[in-house]
């Protein structure tokens, strides 16, 4: 089979991912480590992108970036044991788990779950698919990110503090896993706040390199109007409208 | 092909789960109306069963909540969608139960207690046609029998159409994908051996045992 086929957009139908897994990033963000067991989330499967923009509903301000290395799921896998977990990984890709933090500050406060903040569409950028044979070992990668240049994180992941075994064993206790799942495993130190017009790049090692620009959309981007009396209006060209659905302020 | 002839397999179909919590009006007090969004959150699809699965408690829990819920199935790539125009992307419906271990969203990940296998039981397709009025479908769930939901969808909080607008701002659906669109009051909790039963008027009816994992 040839792997540079795999499309994984099209054969992903669930998305995994897990936070503060390296103990620099957990602490930058004034955020207790987890002990104990990995702290799992999801990303919608509509979020990924593999080109383009990357875009934020209008309204929103912050946006952060988290360079990640993702597993590819190779074949079902329930109970997944240790010993055997790296013969379930089809492959990788490296992946920006893309987050409204100011929304999901919000969120938090509210508390409310962050899908919002972590799930929007275009939250999911990924690479090109990496088979498993091209990374000698998945414990010394380095994932480097820079915005317009600037080296913003680079990291290990020597420093992932649970590895890709403990990872799908844990995930595939409560989760059943299937060819084509995705499990985003963490991001290092170092994220920081995109703005309109910044160019993000990425990299794993030298084995494969990323490159999405961040831009609002605002011209036509149409947005449902919150107040009645304007539902009644009849458009008859497209224009920005403030989404007020949102009530926070930063 | 009429609706009625297509054989709707949500399981294969289906890439995305959004669940809307705190949607239902208590009956029996005032509701307080507010400015709030609604509560989502997704349940993975590896969540999702048909009859014939018994619903599965991760070891340990002991025990988990059952919820009553119509689920919306979407039937058409759904971005930036009016209130008006939602329900043209409505392709039908099925009763659903958003099991879950408990309401403490705060301190476990809401993925681990609202997602676990078997925690979307869902029953066959029903027609969007068959639905005549979808602000006034009765929910039924019991446990062993006796009654714990019985609530009509002329209680949500936020509607079907708003609730598609809104999602549709932020997510881009597509065909197969699901809205759970909240529960009524009568949230209670089931173990090892109890057997659940749900109804959607007379259009379905479904019955999951309940079991632990050893």
């Amino acid at each position: 089979m040839a792997s540079q086929s795999i499309k994984v957009q099209s054969i992903c139908r669930n998305i995994i991912a897990v936070g503060r897994n390296y103990t620099e990033h957990a602490k930058e963000l004034g955020n207790p480590v987890p002990k104990g067991n990995p702290l799992v989330f999801g990303k919608p499967v509509s979020s990924i992108i593999t080109e383009g923009e990357i875009q934020i509903p209008h309204g929103w301000k912050e946006l952060h970036h988290e360079v990640e290395l993702g597993v590819v799921v190779g074949k079902p896998g329930k109970f997944i044991k240790k010993e055997n977990a790296m013969d379930y990984v089809l492959g990788y890709v490296l992946v920006l788990d893309m987050t409204a933090r100011g929304i999901q500050e919000q969120l938090k406060k509210q508390g409310y779950p962050w899908l919002l903040a972590k799930g929007f569409d275009t939250s999911c950028p990924i690479s090109d698919f990496i088979p498993k044979s091209a990374v000698s070992d998945v414990n010394n990668l380095n994932l480097k990110l820079t915005v317009n240049g600037d080296v913003k994180q680079n990291g290990n992941t020597k420093d992932m503090i649970f590895k890709l075994p403990d990872l799908l064993s844990y995930i595939s206790s409560y989760f059943k896993l299937e060819y084509g799942d995705l499990i985003l495993t963490g991001t290092p130190s170092g994220v920081s706040a995109v703005k309109h017009g910044d160019v993000i790049e990425a990299s794993l090692d030298d084995i494969v390199k990323i490159k999405f620009p961040f831009r609002l959309k605002e011209r036509n981007m149409f947005c449902k109007i919150q107040y009645k009396v304007a539902s009644n209006i009849k458009f008859n060209k497209i224009f920005v409208v403030s989404l007020t659905k949102i009530n926070i302020n930063f | 092909m009429s609706e009625q002839e297509l054989k709707i397999d949500l399981k294969s179909i289906c890439k995305n789960i959004i669940g809307i919590g705190k949607n239902y009006k208590d009956p029996s007090k005032e509701h307080v109306p507010t400015n709030e969004d609604p509560f989502i959150f997704a349940k993975p699809i590896s969540s999702l069963i048909t009859e014939g699965t018994s619903i599965k408690i991760p070891k340990g829990w002991g025990t988990i909540i059952h919820e009553v819920e119509l689920g919306v199935v979407i039937g058409k790539t759904t971005k930036f969608v009016t209130e008006e125009n939602a329900m043209d992307h409505v392709l039908g419906y099925v009763l659903a139960l958003d099991m879950g271990k408990s309401l403490e969203f705060d301190k476990y990940p809401i993925l681990l207690i609202k997602g676990f296998d078997t925690s979307c039981p869902i029953s066959d397709f029903i027609a969007k046609s068959k639905i005549k009025d979808v602000d006034n479908v009765n929910l039924k769930l019991s446990v062993n029998g006796q009654v714990r939901h019985d609530g009509n969808t002329k209680d949500l909080i936020h509607k079907i159409p708003r609730l598609i607008s809104y999602l549709s701002n932020f997510f881009t659906m597509d065909y197969g994908d699901l809205i759970l669109t909240g529960t009524p009051v009568g949230i209670s909790t089931v173990r090892h051996g109890d057997l659940i039963e749900a109804s959607l008027e007379d259009l379905a009816n479904i019955k999951f045992p309940v079991v632990e994992i050893q």
